[in-house]
C-alpha cells in the first residue's frame, strides 16, 4: 500500500492543496482572499516543477507501469497530460483571482473547485480501468456543474449550469450503461483484460453496443458532433475562467481517455470503426466552423471554434498511429496557450453585464498595443497560420492522417474537409483581427491597465505560442516520447 | 429451518408491502411508513439467509433508519392528511394489470432460458457435468463465505493489491465537492 503511494504523489499534493485552500478561507481575513488564489497558483507551479524532477519521471522506468490493481497507469502519456492540466490550472487560477470581483460569493471555494477538478483530470490521465475512468470523469463533471453556475446573480450562468447538469447527467448515464454492457461481456473492468480479449469481443454485438455508448459519453465531454449542442450556451453563460478551464481541461481529459481506450485498448475495434470516426471528425469540423461564421459573441464564437478543434483533434485518433497521438499532444499544447490568451483578453476588455460582443475589441490597438498584439497572435495561432503553434499542430494532425491515407478513400474526404475547415476558420479568426485594427466606430480610447499576474500569464502564453511554432524540434521530441511509450506498451 | 425462516420473511415482506399501499384499516400515511419499515426489516432477514450479512446490516441502517426518518420527516413536515378513497378507474386498472403481466412474462421467460441453458450444458457431457458439480459445490460454499461477508467487502473496497481503493478514495473527494457545491449554490444570501 504505502509503497504504491509514491505513484499518486502529484495527485495527493493537488488534493491536499485543495483542502488547505478550503481551510485557509476560514482563518484568513476576507481582505486577504486574493492572496489565497495567488498562493495556490504558486503552489501549483511548485507541483509542476516537482513533476519535472527525475525522481518523478523515473517512475516510468519501474518494472511495471500499472498500480493499484492495474487500475492506475503511469507512462509518458499520463505524465504529459498531468503537466498539461497543472499548467492550465495555474493560468485559470491567476485568471480567477482577477475575476474574483464578479463572482461575489465564495471565491476561495472557487479556487478549491478548480484545484479539485484538476485532481480529477490528473486521475483521468492515469485511468486504466473503467471504474477509474468513470469516477475521475464524474469528479471533473460534478465540479464543473458547480463552477458553471457559480455567478448565481446572473441568470445566464444559472441557465448554463442547468443545461450542463441535465445534458451531463444524460451523457453520464450513457457512459455507465455502456460500461455495464462492456463489463457484462468482457467480465472485467480493466483495460488490460479487454485488450487481451479484444479479438473475441469484437464478435459480440453487446460489446460493440456498450463501446458505442461509452464513446457517446466521452464524445459529450469533447463536444464532438452530435453531442455538441450544450457547448455554445454553456461556454457563453459560464464565468469566463470556468469557460477557459472547461474548454481546455475537460476537453483534454476526454481526449486522454479516448486515446487510452480507442488507440491503446481496442485498436482492432477502432480500425473497424474508421468510417464512423472519420464521419464524426469531418462533420464536427464542418459544423463548428460553419456555425462560428455568423457569431458576434466572442465566447460563443470560441465555443464553436472549440467544437471544430475537437474535430481536428479526432483526426489524430482516426490516424491510429504514434504520429497521430503525438500530433494530438502537440496540438493541445499550442491550443492551451492560444485559447488562454484569448479568454484572458476577453475578460480584460469586457465589463460585467455587457455582452462579450466582438465590437468591444475595437480600438484595442490604441487602448493597449500589448493586448492587441497578443490577441492577434492568438487568433493567428488558432487559425493555423505559420509560424505559430497552431499551424504546427494542424500540420501534424493532417500529416498523420495523410500518411495513412493510401488504402482508404475515406481519409481523403477527411483531409479535404479539414483543409476546407481551416480556410473557413481563417475568415472568422480574422474577423477578430479586423475588429482590433480596422473598425473604429467606438470612441472608447481609455487605456487598459493590466495587473502584473495577468501580464505574466499573457507573456507566458505569448512565449509558449512562439516557442511551439518557431522551434518545434524539442517539443516534438517530448510529445513523440510521450506517444512512443504508449505504443510500446501496446506491443508488449 | 432455513426454509421456514425464508417463508416467514418472504410472507412478511409481501404482506407488509401490501399493507403499505392497500391498508383496509387505516389511511394514515404514517401507518404506511411504519409498514414500510417492516418490509425493509424482513428483506434484510432474507439477506441474512443469503449470507449477505453486510448488506443486511446496511439495509437496516440505511433504509429502515435514515431513509425512513427522511420519509417520516417529509410526511410530518408537509402535514399530509388522510386522503379520501379514490375511485379505481378502469383504464388505469387495466393498464396497471397489463404492465404487471408483461413484466411477469419477461421474468418468466428469462428464468426459463437461464434454466434451460444450465441443464443443456450438463446433459452434453456427462463427465464434465459431474466435474462441474463437484467443483461448483465446493466453490459455492467458499464463495458464500467470501462474497457476502463484511471482510470480503472490505478487502474488495480497500485492498490496494486486488481492490478498488483508488476509485473509492476519489469518490470521497467527489462527495466532498458535491457537498460544498450544494451549500454554496443554495446559500440564502450572497456574501
Amino acid at each position: 500500500m504505502s509503497e504504491q503511494l509514491k505513484f499518486v504523489q502529484l495527485e495527493m499534493m493537488v488534493v491536499a492543496l485543495g483542502l488547505i485552500v478550503l481551510i485557509a478561507d476560514l482563518v484568513m481575513p476576507p481582505s486577504k482572499r486574493r492572496l489565497i488564489g495567488h498562493l495556490s497558483a504558486v503552489a501549483l507551479g511548485l507541483i509542476f516543477l516537482f513533476s519535472l524532477r527525475d525522481s518523478y519521471v523515473g517512475l516510468i522506468n519501474e518494472s511495471t507501469d500499472l498500480f493499484f490493481n492495474s487500475r492506475y497507469k503511469i507512462d509518458g502519456l499520463a505524465i504529459f497530460f498531468k503537466r498539461f492540466f497543472i499548467l492550465a490550472a495555474i493560468f485559470v487560477l491567476i485568471f480567477a483571482v482577477d475575476f474574483a470581483d464578479r463572482i461575489r460569493s465564495g471565491i476561495s471555494e472557487y479556487y478549491a473547485f478548480i484545484i479539485f477538478a484538476l485532481a480529477g483530470m490528473m486521475f483521468a490521465a492515469s485511468a486504466n480501468d473503467f471504474s477509474m475512468l468513470f469516477v475521475s470523469i464524474e469528479l471533473i463533471t460534478v465540479t464543473f456543474y458547480i463552477l458553471v453556475s457559480y455567478q448565481r446573480h446572473r441568470l445566464q450562468s444559472l441557465e448554463a449550469g442547468v443545461k450542463y447538469l441535465i445534458l451531463g447527467a444524460v451523457s453520464s448515464a450513457f457512459m455507465i450503461y455502456g460500461i455495464a454492457l462492456v463489463f457484462g461481456e468482457a467480465g472485467s473492468l480493466k483495460f488490460e483484460d479487454i485488450n487481451a480479449k479484444q479479438s473475441e469481443l469484437l464478435g459480440s454485438k453487446v460489446f460493440l453496443f456498450g463501446m458505442l455508448f461509452l464513446f457517446a459519453g466521452l464524445a459529450f465531454k469533447i463536444s464532438a458532433f452530435p453531442f455538441q449542442v450544450w457547448a455554445p450556451d454553456v461556454y457563453q453563460g459560464a464565468p469566463t475562467p470556468t469557460t477557459a478551464f472547461l474548454s481546455l481541461g475537460s476537453k483534454a481529459a476526454g481526449f486522454v481517455l479516448l486515446i487510452r481506450l480507442l488507440v491503446f485498448t481496442i485498436p482492432d475495434l477502432t480500425r473497424e470503426w474508421t468510417v464512423l470516426l472519420i464521419g464524426i471528425s469531418a462533420v464536427t469540423i464542418l459544423y463548428g466552423n460553419l456555425c462560428a461564421l455568423p457569431q458576434r459573441n466572442l465566447k460563443r464564437l470560441l465555443a464553436y471554434s472549440g467544437i471544430a478543434n475537437a474535430g481536428y483533434l479526432l483526426m489524430g485518433i482516426v490516424a491510429q498511429s504514434e504520429d497521430g497521438t503525438a500530433a494530438i499532444l502537440y496540438y493541445l499544447a499550442g491550443y492551451l496557450f492560444a485559447l488562454m490568451t484569448v479568454f484572458l483578453i476577453i475578460n480584460l476588455i469586457t465589463k460585467e453585464g455587457e455582452g462579450e460582443d466582438i465590437s468591444c475589441l475595437e480600438n484595442l490597438n490604441k487602448r493597449s498595443p500589448f493586448l492587441a498584439a497578443a490577441m492577434t497572435l492568438a487568433a493567428i495561432s488558432l487559425a493555423g497560420i505559420p509560424p505559430l503553434a497552431g499551424f504546427f499542430g494542424k500540420f501534424l494532425l493532417i500529416k498523420s492522417v495523410a500518411v495513412e491515407a493510401f488504402g482508404n478513400t475515406g481519409y481523403f474526404v477527411l483531409l479535404a474537409v479539414a483543409v476546407f475547415g481551416v480556410v473557413i476558420s481563417i475568415y472568422y479568426y480574422f474577423g477578430i483581427v479586423r475588429a482590433i485594427f480596422w473598425n473604429h466606430k467606438a470612441d472608447d480610447k481609455t487605456p487598459i491597465f493590466v495587473v502584473v499576474p495577468i501580464r505574466f500569464a499573457l507573456i507566458c502564453c505569448f512565449a509558449g505560442m512562439l516557442y511551439l511554432g518557431l522551434l518545434p524540434n524539442k517539443p516534438m521530441k517530448w510529445v513523440e516520447s510521450a506517444a512512443v511509450s504508449l505504443i510500446k506498451t501496446t506491443a508488449e | 429451518m432455513e426454509t421456514i425462516l425464508f417463508n416467514l420473511f418472504a410472507a412478511l415482506a409481501v404482506l407488509s408491502a401490501l399493507l403499505v399501499v392497500v391498508n383496509p384499516l387505516s389511511r394514515n400515511p404514517v401507518t404506511s411508513a411504519m409498514f414500510l419499515v417492516t418490509t425493509m426489516i424482513s428483506i434484510s432477514g432474507l439477506f441474512v439467509l443469503l449470507n449477505a450479512y453486510f448488506l443486511a446490516a446496511v439495509q437496516i441502517l440505511v433504509y429502515a433508519g435514515a431513509v425512513m426518518v427522511l420519509f417520516l420527516f417529509v410526511i410530518m413536515l408537509l402535514d399530509v392528511e388522510e386522503t379520501a378513497r379514490r375511485k379505481l378507474r378502469v383504464v388505469s386498472l387495466t393498464m396497471g394489470l397489463l404492465s404487471v403481466a408483461a413484466l411477469f412474462g419477461v421474468y418468466k421467460s428469462s428464468l426459463e432460458t437461464t434454466y434451460e441453458k444450465d441443464l443443456g450444458s450438463f446433459e452434453i457431457d456427462g463427465f464434465r457435468s459431474e466435474h462441474f458439480e463437484s467443483v461448483s459445490s465446493i466453490g459455492e460454499k467458499e464463495s458464500f463465505v467470501t462474497v457476502g461477508s463484511t471482510q470480503a467487502l472490505g478487502q474488495e473496497l480497500f485492498s490496494s493489491v486486488n481492490g478498488f481503493i483508488l476509485p473509492f478514495e476519489i469518490v470521497s473527494i467527489l462527495l466532498l465537492v458535491a457537498m460544498i457545491g450544494v451549500i454554496l449554490l443554495s446559500k440564502k444570501e450572497l456574501k
